[in-house]
């Protein structure tokens, strides 16, 4: 790169021959080629094969007055005038003067530009010395040839930089999304408020029974009722509560009642969102999943929130058993936690039958409950149109995430801390 | 769920047979659908799953099912009932307050002290749980001796009568009790509303109880000097008070009690209780295996069964069944499949990995959140995450905002979260405000749901993601956050525009709505101090709040 210096009146300027300006030194300026082609009158579309910067070429020309156009013809009108543009250039290639008027000329052709003065004062003054920061000025001017770089401390450890970042617990959840896509399921969606049907009488939880206490839940103020899906649903699910409907089951014998299933309430659990995808249809073989905040008046402490995260899933295929599901379970547990033996437990869930706890030996966490899991009542699934066995599993993410993050309180997965987050380390 | 205790030396003692602890742990608990939570001396600590299951809430239904495995008694327990004479009249008055009662007498009991607790546990768990806190269940154990027959189950007036409540020694109105004693304030809910209160009474005027609250010290207190009991459930379901009666009548015959029967008369229907008559189903073999997984034949089927206190009987393709009256669990054959499978044992079931091909995906939704997550954290943004539950107060007054319509709870644990977040910002905010003293500036983000009450709605709100961020420290302005939405704006590829705008949470002149093909789709501005001073930031602070979806809807 070629830098030329300018010293006019008011001090020291920079004017640099651009890429186009260099050409034009080795080549000729655009006009004076034309002319050199243009012996005779030439239709324009020729010479606009022949001459190269055509249309940089033709304006100056004319400009100029050395050319004019007649139809679709060029035709020189007089022999050029020495131009002074390349003298110019070439004048300033080798260091030398040019008058203002013609610098100004080549700065408007693009063929030279101007650059900062105090920019190059500056890098000029740091001849000779010792230097921490580089400027532009003294890497582009070669100056920095004139000066000596200051060796610095490279063994010292940097500076505080605070990174932007995902949440770590949002990063733990985005990875066991990861491994459930992995194994082929799909994520599901539900909404926040739900209507008693879809988090208790579609899962054939009977109203005013104990089994709609499995869990402590939250009513609203308001709104207070919301409107139950298709009648088609509606009465299966009632037959299915009253007298059990075509699934051979006996049903729990009370009359059912609409008006309570239209009442709303925040999701108790992840398995609303099952009944719902089961209801708006599923693909066999199917597996789906959902992580969704939860939320129930529990009394809070070091392990338990009012509002927490469920991972839950289903997976629907014409072949499932028990023992497949226990498989399915046990590959949850290694893959997902990291674990490298399993217990299985009798449990109870209202909507599932048989249930089954997993219990899952970490290596460094020892035994913990990571999972539950069941085959849904024939009472819950065919009133929703599945004919098939549906497995239904829940992971207990959240103490995993505790673990995983090294907390003791389940509180702190929603820490208000920005030091906590800042220095929490990225996952992998 | 209930947790339980029982005596470990009492529990073989009813089993018959001496079972190791670490073999009752490991394996025997599960029989009955329990965990050892922890072990006291001679206390175990049991942790019952089975909500459904109120025969397996004692030491007398756990033995039952380890007999069946360990002391090689099987199939059906029999329980014989022999006519008490005893006769309870129920009022029709009761119709609307407490309409029906089931009854028995249970005669030459000795009852030690484990069995005294072991009753008083049961009858608790049973109201608690199962009773759904002695709403559906509430159960009276009596002296029999003290009562002269026949009972009267009537109503009478709040101070119509007068009676000495259990652990009390002055007389008190049912009126008097709702408010002054501990049960009856407990369970005063139950009765409230009504003009007339249910009431036990037996023919010589004594009170038994007020149910659902409280026995009478006279006739309500079994001691281990009392030899025969009356019993009573009360409430409003043939189907929750037959299984409930059954259990303790079961319970305390297994430690030799004589049961009786009590006729109970509704008007011209007498219902005549317990029926301890056993159940009949049948299970079909190839089901069984086909939902198990474990292709057991007949003869091994209907063995495990009578080991889970089944009569079993093979017929074809089917086992005929007999099961004890107090299970009440048992509405298809898949609840016998679980208690073969429990009797087989659920650790020697061998578990199959299933291969299902499936194609997996996350959401749109969580695609997107990603995504916009992904180009906030290059801004140096840190992500945060919030409860969506929240208060009125951080939502509208900590903000400068007018009270708008929320979702709100009803039946709340604490006044902090008492409602859905309707936005994002306040609790970006409140995140800021507990953070002054950190180093600045401060740049975070949140995105997360948001739940809006929508009356058109299936469930009378809709959630919508939302995406928040905030900036703040000395210099921070408007001009950067809107350089930072702008850098999001065409980073996901969408054309949009600012329109000057007025929200009080903001500076006047400092605030705009962002508009997505002439919609509003969110805010940016900078926080009006009055707001600042309120969160008691010092800082100034700078932030956008944007529907994502919206965001991203002319994404190309």
């Amino acid at each position: 790169m070629e830098t030329n210096i300018y010293s006019s009146g008011r001090g020291v300027v920079i004017y640099r021959i651009t890429d186009e300006g260099r050409r034009y030194i080795r080549e000729g300026l655009p006009e004076e080629r034309l002319l050199k082609i243009l012996k005779k009158p030439m239709l324009i579309v020729e010479v606009r094969r022949k001459a190269k910067d055509f249309t940089i070429a033709l304006a100056w020309a004319k400009k100029r007055g050395w050319v004019k156009i007649e139809k679709n013809r060029i035709a020189a009108v007089k022999a050029p005038a020495k131009a002074e543009e390349k003298e110019a250039l070439k004048r300033l290639a080798q260091g030398k003067t040019v008058p203002e008027k013609t610098l100004s000329l080549l700065v408007r052709r693009k063929l030279v530009v101007k650059e900062k003065e105090d920019a190059f004062r500056r890098a000029e003054k740091l001849i000779g010395k010792e230097v921490n920061a580089l400027p532009p000025e003294l890497i582009k001017t070669g100056l920095w040839k004139k000066v000596k770089m200051r060796p610095y401390n490279v063994e010292a450890v940097g500076p505080v930089i605070y990174p932007g970042k995902r949440h770590p617990y949002n990063r733990f959840l985005s990875d066991v999304r990861d491994k459930l896509v992995q194994l082929g399921f799909k994520e599901m969606e539900g909404p926040t408020i739900e209507s008693e049907f879809w988090n208790f009488d579609a899962l054939f939880q009977a109203q005013n029974h104990p089994s709609r206490d499995w869990t402590q839940t939250y009513t609203l103020k308001k709104p207070k009722t919301g409107s139950l899906p298709s009648p088609d649903i509606v009465s299966r699910v009632k037959a299915a509560h009253e007298n059990g409907w075509k699934t051979g089951s006996t049903g729990w014998g009370y009359k059912w009642d609409p008006a309570k299933a239209a009442q709303l309430m925040p999701r108790a659990h992840g398995t609303a969102c099952s009944a719902r995808q089961l209801a708006s249809g599923v693909e066999v073989p199917g597996k789906y999943f959902a992580i969704k905040r939860c939320f129930r008046p529990d009394v809070i402490d070091a392990t338990h929130g009012v509002e927490f995260n469920q991972c839950e899933g289903i997976i629907i295929d014409e072949s499932m058993t028990f023992r497949k599901m226990l498989g399915m379970l046990k590959m949850f547990a290694m893959e997902i936690a990291g674990a490298d033996d399993v217990r299985f437990y009798p449990d109870y869930y209202p909507f599932t039958e048989p249930s089954v706890q997993l219990s899952a030996k970490h290596p460094d966490m020892g035994w913990i409950e990571f999972a539950g899991a069941g085959i849904f009542r024939p009472e819950l699934t065919e009133p929703l149109g599945v004919k098939q066995p549906v497995i239904a599993w829940g992971l207990g993410i959240d103490r995993l995430a505790m673990f995983r993050l090294g907390i003791k309180d389940i509180r702190q997965l929603f820490s208000q801390d920005i030091d906590w987050l800042r220095k929490q380390k990225v996952m992998i | 769920m209930p947790t339980i205790e029982v005596n470990y030396e009492d529990l073989q003692e009813l089993v018959g047979k001496h079972i190791p602890l670490d073999v009752l742990q490991e394996e025997g608990i599960m029989y009955a659908k329990g965990e050892v939570d922890e072990i006291e001396g001679e206390t175990l600590k049991l942790d019952m799953k089975d909500t459904n299951r109120p025969d397996l809430w004692s030491a007398e239904g756990i033995a039952r099912e380890l007999q069946g495995r360990y002391a090689g008694i099987t199939g059906l327990p029999e329980y014989n009932v022999q006519p008490s004479g005893l006769v309870v009249k129920v009022d029709r008055k009761l119709k609307n307050i407490r309409p029906l009662t089931v009854c028995a007498v249970v005669k030459n009991l000795n009852i030690n002290h484990n069995a005294l607790s072991q009753m008083i546990q049961l009858q608790e768990k049973i109201s608690m749980t199962f009773g759904r806190n002695r709403k559906e269940v509430a159960i009276g154990v009596y002296d029999f001796h003290k009562i002269k027959g026949p009972i009267r189950f009537t109503s009478v007036k709040p101070n119509g009568i007068r009676f000495v409540p259990l652990e009390f020694t002055k007389p008190m109105t049912p009126e008097e009790i709702l408010k002054k004693h501990p049960k009856g304030r407990e369970y005063a809910h139950l009765l409230e509303g009504f003009h007339e209160y249910p009431i036990f009474i037996d023919s010589a005027g004594e009170v038994l109880s007020l149910p659902p609250i409280i026995n009478s010290n006279h006739t309500g207190k079994v001691t281990t000097a009392t030899r025969d009991v009356f019993i009573e459930c009360s409430g409003f379901d043939f189907r929750l008070l037959m299984p409930a009666l059954n259990t303790i009548v079961a319970a305390l015959a297994d430690r030799g009690g004589e049961v009786q029967s009590v006729k109970v008369e509704y008007g011209s229907r007498t219902v005549v209780t317990p029926d301890m008559k056993p159940g009949k189903t049948s299970l079909d073999i190839d089901y069984a295996n086909m939902i198990s997984g474990l292709n057991l034949d007949a003869r091994k089927m209907s063995m495990l069964l009578k080991q889970a206190r089944y009569d079993a009987k093979v017929r074809g393709k089917k086992i005929d069944l007999l099961y004890p009256a107090y299970r009440q669990d048992i509405m298809h054959q898949r609840d016998i499949v679980e208690d073969l499978i429990i009797s087989y044992g659920f650790g020697r079931a061998e578990p199959v990995i299933p291969k299902i091909q499936t194609a997996g995906g996350v959401s749109r939704l969580q695609k997107l959140t990603d995504t916009a997550a992904e180009v906030m954290t290059g801004m140096q943004f840190q992500e945060i995450m919030s409860y969506m539950l929240t208060n009125k107060g951080a939502l509208f007054e900590k903000m400068g905002m007018p009270k708008g319509s929320v979702v709100e709870i009803e039946n709340t644990v604490s006044a902090n979260w008492s409602v859905f977040r309707d936005r994002l910002l306040p609790g970006l905010l409140e995140f800021l405000s507990k953070n002054k003293h950190r180093e600045y500036p401060q740049r975070i983000f949140e995105s997360g749901d948001v739940v809006i009450p929508d009356s058109k709605a299936e469930t009378g709100a809709v959630d919508r993601r939302h995406l928040s961020a905030a900036a703040s420290g000395s210099g921070v302005g408007y001009e950067y956050m809107a350089g930072v939405l702008n850098a999001f704006m065409k980073n996901i590829g969408t054309d949009f525009s600012l329109k000057a705008s007025n929200y009080p949470s903001f500076i006047e002149g400092r605030c705009a709505e962002i508009t997505v093909s002439e919609k509003v789709i969110g805010i940016i501005g900078e926080i009006h101090p009055k707001v600042l001073n309120m969160w008691g930031i010092e800082n100034p602070v700078v932030a956008f709040e944007l529907d994502i979806e919206k965001a991203f809807t002319s994404a190309s």
